[in-house]
Formats: C-alpha cells, structure tokens, sequence
C-alpha cells in the first residue's frame, strides 16, 4: 500500500530569546547587545510513515512534540530539518471552530467555517441544512453565534467540521472537550472516516481511546521516537517502560513529609515497590493487570507478634481498601536485619487514576504500632478501555 | 525556501477563492452588522470630512479649483481607500490568530481578503462620489476610461504595502504606530486638499515622486476634467505599484514562515 504520510528526519527547534523584543524600538535598543536564545528542539530525528488508511496514534507525556509534530505535518509550523510529504487533502481538527465569528449568524458560521476547512461555494450549499439539522440548531438558524451556549457552539462547530471529505485527517485531543455523549458522536464520525478509508493522525492523552481506534502508535518521548509499531504493544511500553525514572522523582517527594510516618521503629519499612505482570518495578499499571505490592523491611530485633498491613486512597483522600496479615489469618515473625513481603493483586480494580498507598508495621493486637508511613506510595492506572469512573468491573452485556 | 508571487502560486490562491471572498465578504458584514445605521455610519464619515474640509479650504483658504467639491471628494476618497486598507491590514495577521497557528492556508489570502474588504467599503463610497456628481452635474468624459486601470494599481500598492506591514507587525507591534504617522504625514504631504500647482514648479516633481499623488491627481483630471494621464506617468506608477508588491511579497516570504511560533 501507499503511504499518505511520510515524516523523514524531523527536526524541530523553538528559539526562545531571554528576552522578548516585540516593537521595532526594543529592537534597535537591543542592537547593542548580542541577543541570547535558549534553543529548545522539541523533536529530533523522527520518521516515520503512515500507509492510506491506517488510523495512527501518537502519544508521549506533555512536551514530548506531539502537538508539534501534527502541526508540522499540517504545515502551520515548518520543519528545522527533514522533510514531510502529505499525500491528497489534508484537514486537520486541531481545534473546532477555527474563524468562528460571534457577531456572524449561525448560517453564515457554516459558510465561514465551512470554506475555512476547505469546502467549495456549491458544496456549502448543500449541506448548510445538514449541518443545522445535526447540531439540533434549525430554530436558531438566524441567531448571531454569541446568543448560542457554548455547548450549541462546540455542536455547530463539529457538525460542520465532519462535511470535510479529506484523505488525510489530523485530530489533536478534540475529544477531549464536551461530554460524554458528545464523545461518542465523535467515535462514531472518525469510525464512519475509518471506514470510507480516510487516514487518520490521532493525538491523544486517553490511551483508552487510542487503544480502541489505532492500527498502529507512534510513541515519543523527549522529542524522540521511542517506539511505532502495533499499538497493543506500544501502549505496554509506555504504560510499564518507564519505571526507573519516574520512580526516583516520586522517592525524592516522599522523603520530604516526615510527619507523615510514626511508630517506634523497632521494624522499619524501607522501601514499597510496585510491580508489573513481568516483575518489573513501576508506577504505572494498565487497569485489570496484575501487581504485586513489595514491602522492603528492616528489624531491629526479634519480635514474634507482627502484622504487615496495606491501606489504599484516592487522590482526593477516599479510603478505598485495606487489608493486612492478620486479616487474612497469617501470622508472622520477624528476625533482626532486613527483609520484605508482597502482597500480590491479581487485578487491579481501579480504572483511571493516581492512587496512594499506606505501608504499616503493627503488633497483632494493634497497640503498637512499629512503623507506618502514610500515604507516601503512590501508583497510577490507566485504562484499558473508555469506560468511565474509579473503579474497574468485568462484566459483560447479555441481550 | 517559501515562494510567492509564482505562478504556481497564483493558481492556488485562484483554487482559494471562495475563501477569499467569504472572508472578505464576512469582514465586510462585521464592520456594519452591530451599529443601528449600518453601511450608512462608513458614508458619513468621508461626507463629515468633506464639509469641514470645504468650509475651511474654499472659504479660508481660497483654493481655486473648478468642481472643488469633487476634487475634494475624489481625494479623500483616493486616500481613505490606501489608510484603510493598510491600517486594517496591519491587523490581518496578527488580528487572526486562530487562522494561523490551528489550520493551515497560504498565509497572504488573509492580508489578500483584508485588503478586498477595504476595496469594497471604497466602493460604497463612490456610490456617494457618483450621486455628487449627478448632484453638481458634473459628466465624466471618455477619459473617465483610465479609471478602473488607475484604481486597480491603487489596489496593488496597498496589496504591496499591507504585505510588508502585516508580516512586520508580527515581529514588531510598533509598525502600527509608526505607519499611522507615515499615513498622517501622507495625508497633508499629498495633494488630497490642494492642487499640485501651489507648489512652485521646481519642486513639484518631489512631490509627484509619490506614486499616490500621482494617482490622485491622474484620476481627477481623467475623471473631473476630462484630461488623459500622461504615458509616462501612468508608466512610473505601474513601476512603482510593482516594485512595492514585490518588495511586500519578499518581505512577506521571509517571514511567513515563522508566523504560527512568532504571533
């Protein structure tokens, strides 16, 4: 098959001047002194090749040149070095609304709108009604688009936008925006542009997304391609190859709120680790894997009435779930020096979020309490599908 | 490197034609949509201007000049056409950007659709100039012929000049200030108020340098006078007219590129 879109040896730099001349005067003031820059390249080296049809993702965490990059191959910014090649019309969804006019009718937003996205006089005919139709819009037709709520005016804006017929369709994070019905609609509209064979560039934070809708991800990752190939795989190297680094920033965080821990430290709880299905350490889990939670002690002396015990909150504070050894009928000792247990989570049962976790070291009957370190652990889940909410249920839908 | 002025690129800009309109043609609508008296408030103003100026200059003054109403007029006309087109042109980039930095385009059909709305909000003024007319019974003569030609080249100087200064102003938020004392300065510097001829003989053709006073003086005398343009001055502003648009365009070239980062 053909490639659509072929990205050769991106390069990208944003010159940012220490200080900003905006006005001739600052300029020929400046003129004196040398002018500073601070180069930042914000992708470096990437290629790769979209084929006619294939519905792609990109992903990377914030500032990783993703917007960027969709922008290069939009052509709003050009390359420093390397080449791009966009095969037929291309339209991108960067933003819903582009031109929109507040002072304008809503018929004639369509016409604006419209022929900024590339549709002809003749065409625009044609479909104004559709348009009306499918925004739910046919009583406000002659309404200047500032009477409208932004709900009518984000509707207006995507039913217009989805007449382009374009071979090649840029989405950046536009679902994003608008509820969840809203969202589905626009599920609908990129399945309906998958299946007339359009090709697709998707941008997107919600992995769950990208799972359902693309052949193939591109992952980047300091302006650099890290990974595309399926996105089944590519979503795993990203959700789970990360661990190290990441880890050793949380580990600095925690260190700092001493309040936060107490107990007599006859047994101390160095370290929690979380670990992925393969064993590795990470913070980050697919919703529904399996984690293992490792507690890393350190006794001081012989003590042979001890519980180990977990407590698990949402980020806004929630106790979510606690368990503990003497809960579940395990009695333990422990001998001086170090060691550690794991508690094993066969899956997790949260669907998105950060989480925070509470390792403890107690005497059976609760009195004393040898070390607990509150809420100073934390683990994040991404998931694996676009359900919403907390928590993860496998369930099914019979009819 | 970006090219403009191609003819490659002049056949996509005709492929973008219905933006072009319907950005004007919207533009156009803004101006007047939300004041009560609509297109009426833009005839007003050249009109306000003309009496105060007539009063002043044919009474105190004492400028001689037959049909000085319409000489008067065509002038101000002339040259709110040129201070119109590039002041909101300044703005064509910079004013636009969601139009730059979330969808891509040629970047010159903005400042191209400016300067159309300008050109249509002139035409509504000459629907006043023509109803003067009728009113002082003043028929234009074949001459009246050189009309469109010496406007459209009026048209490509400010294409040429709005070029320029839009991409400027991108980089420099202070053109507008300074071009807005370029254009006050214009304003008494060209012969908009008076006849070339108070000027004494010798120093006239600095004055005529201008391709503006050129043009202003050409059309009144095709128009009001009956009077053809001289081929060689005609010749020069077509010099000039091009000049300037290549100079805008390069201009323009150079810096479009970074538009999107830079706004």
């Amino acid at each position: 098959m053909a490639s659509a879109v072929e990205v050769e040896h991106l390069w990208k730099t944003f010159q940012i001047p220490h200080e900003k001349r905006t006005t001739l005067f600052e300029n020929l003031v400046g003129m004196m002194k040398p002018r500073q820059y601070e180069t930042y390249t914000v992708l470096k080296d990437v290629s790769f090749e979209v084929e006619e049809g294939e519905c792609v993702g990109i992903i990377g965490d914030n500032g990783s040149g993703k917007s960027t990059m969709l922008k290069i191959i939009a052509n709003i910014l050009r390359p420093t070095k390397g080449k791009v090649r966009v095969k037929g019309k291309m339209t991108p969804f960067l933003e819903l609304g582009v031109g929109f006019q507040p002072d304008l009718t809503v018929r004639e937003n369509i016409g604006v709108y419209a022929t900024v996205m590339g549709l002809s006089r003749k065409d625009i005919l044609e479909i104004s009604d559709d348009v009306v139709k499918f925004a739910g819009l046919e009583k406000f037709e002659d309404t200047k688009l500032k009477n409208l709520s932004s709900g009518m005016q984000v509707r207006l804006a995507f039913s217009t936008a989805i007449q382009t017929e374009p071979d090649v369709l840029l989405v950046d994070e536009v679902l994003a925006v608008g509820d969840m019905e809203f969202q589905q609609k626009c599920f609908d509209v990129f399945n309906r542009y998958r299946k007339e064979g359009v090709t697709i560039l998707f941008v997107s934070h919600d992995l769950g997304a990208v799972r359902r809708f693309c052949d193939r991800t591109l992952l980047l990752g300091g302006g650099e391609r890290r990974a595309f190939e399926e996105t089944g795989k590519v979503l795993d190297k990203y959700v789970y190859g990360r661990s190290e680094c990441e880890n050793s920033s949380d580990d600095s965080n925690i260190g700092q709120c001493g309040s936060n821990r107490w107990g007599n430290k006859k047994v101390i709880i160095i370290d929690v680790e979380f670990l992925d299905k393969f064993g590795i350490k990470c913070t980050r889990f697919s919703s529904m894997d399996p984690m293992t939670v490792r507690i890393h002690y350190h006794a001081v002396e012989d003590i042979s009435d001890i519980t180990f015990g977990i407590a698990i909150h949402s980020d806004d504070g929630h106790h979510l779930f606690g368990t503990n050894t003497k809960i579940k009928n395990i009695p333990l000792r422990v001998l001086p020096g170090d060691g550690r247990i794991d508690l094993k989570i066969d899956h997790i049962p949260m669907l998105s979020g950060k989480f925070l976790l509470s390792p403890a070291a107690q005497s059976s009957d609760y009195q004393i309490t040898y070390h607990w370190i509150d809420k100073q652990y934390s683990f994040e889940v991404i998931p694996t599908s676009s359900d919403a909410g907390l928590i993860a249920m496998s369930c099914n839908w019979v009819t | 490197m970006y090219k403009l002025l191609t003819a490659n690129h002049i056949h996509e800009l005709y492929r973008y034609r219905d933006l072009i309109l319907r950005l004007a043609w919207s533009d156009f609508k803004l101006r007047y949509k939300s004041s009560a008296l609509g297109f009426f408030w833009s005839l007003l103003e050249p009109l306000l201007m003309l009496v105060v100026l007539y009063v002043v200059f044919s009474n105190l003054m004492r400028v001689q000049v037959e049909h000085y109403q319409l000489f008067l007029l065509l002038g101000i006309i002339l040259w709110n056409f040129i201070d119109r087109g590039t002041s909101m042109s300044i703005w064509g980039i910079v004013g636009k950007p969601s139009l730059v930095q979330k969808v891509y385009f040629p970047r010159d059909i903005l400042v191209i659709s400016t300067c159309i709305t300008a050109l249509m909000m002139t035409a509504l003024e000459f629907v006043v100039f023509i109803i003067f007319m009728v009113i002082f019974r003043v028929l234009p003569e074949v001459t009246v012929a050189y009309f469109p030609i010496l406007f459209i080249l009026e048209f490509f100087i400010i294409l040429g000049l709005s070029m320029a200064l839009s991409a400027l102003n991108v980089y420099f938020r202070d053109v507008q200030f300074i071009w807005r004392l370029i254009v006050q300065v214009g304003f008494f510097g060209t012969p908009i108020l008076y006849p070339i001829t108070i000027f004494p003989e010798n120093i006239r053709w600095i004055v005529m340098l201008n391709p503006m006073a050129q043009i202003i003086t050409m059309m009144r005398d095709c128009t009001l006078y009956g009077i053809s343009p001289e081929p060689a001055n005609l010749a020069y502003v077509a010099v000039c007219t091009l000049v300037l648009l290549l100079l805008g365009y390069s201009i323009f070239a150079r810096l479009e590129p970074r538009f999107a980062e830079a706004i």
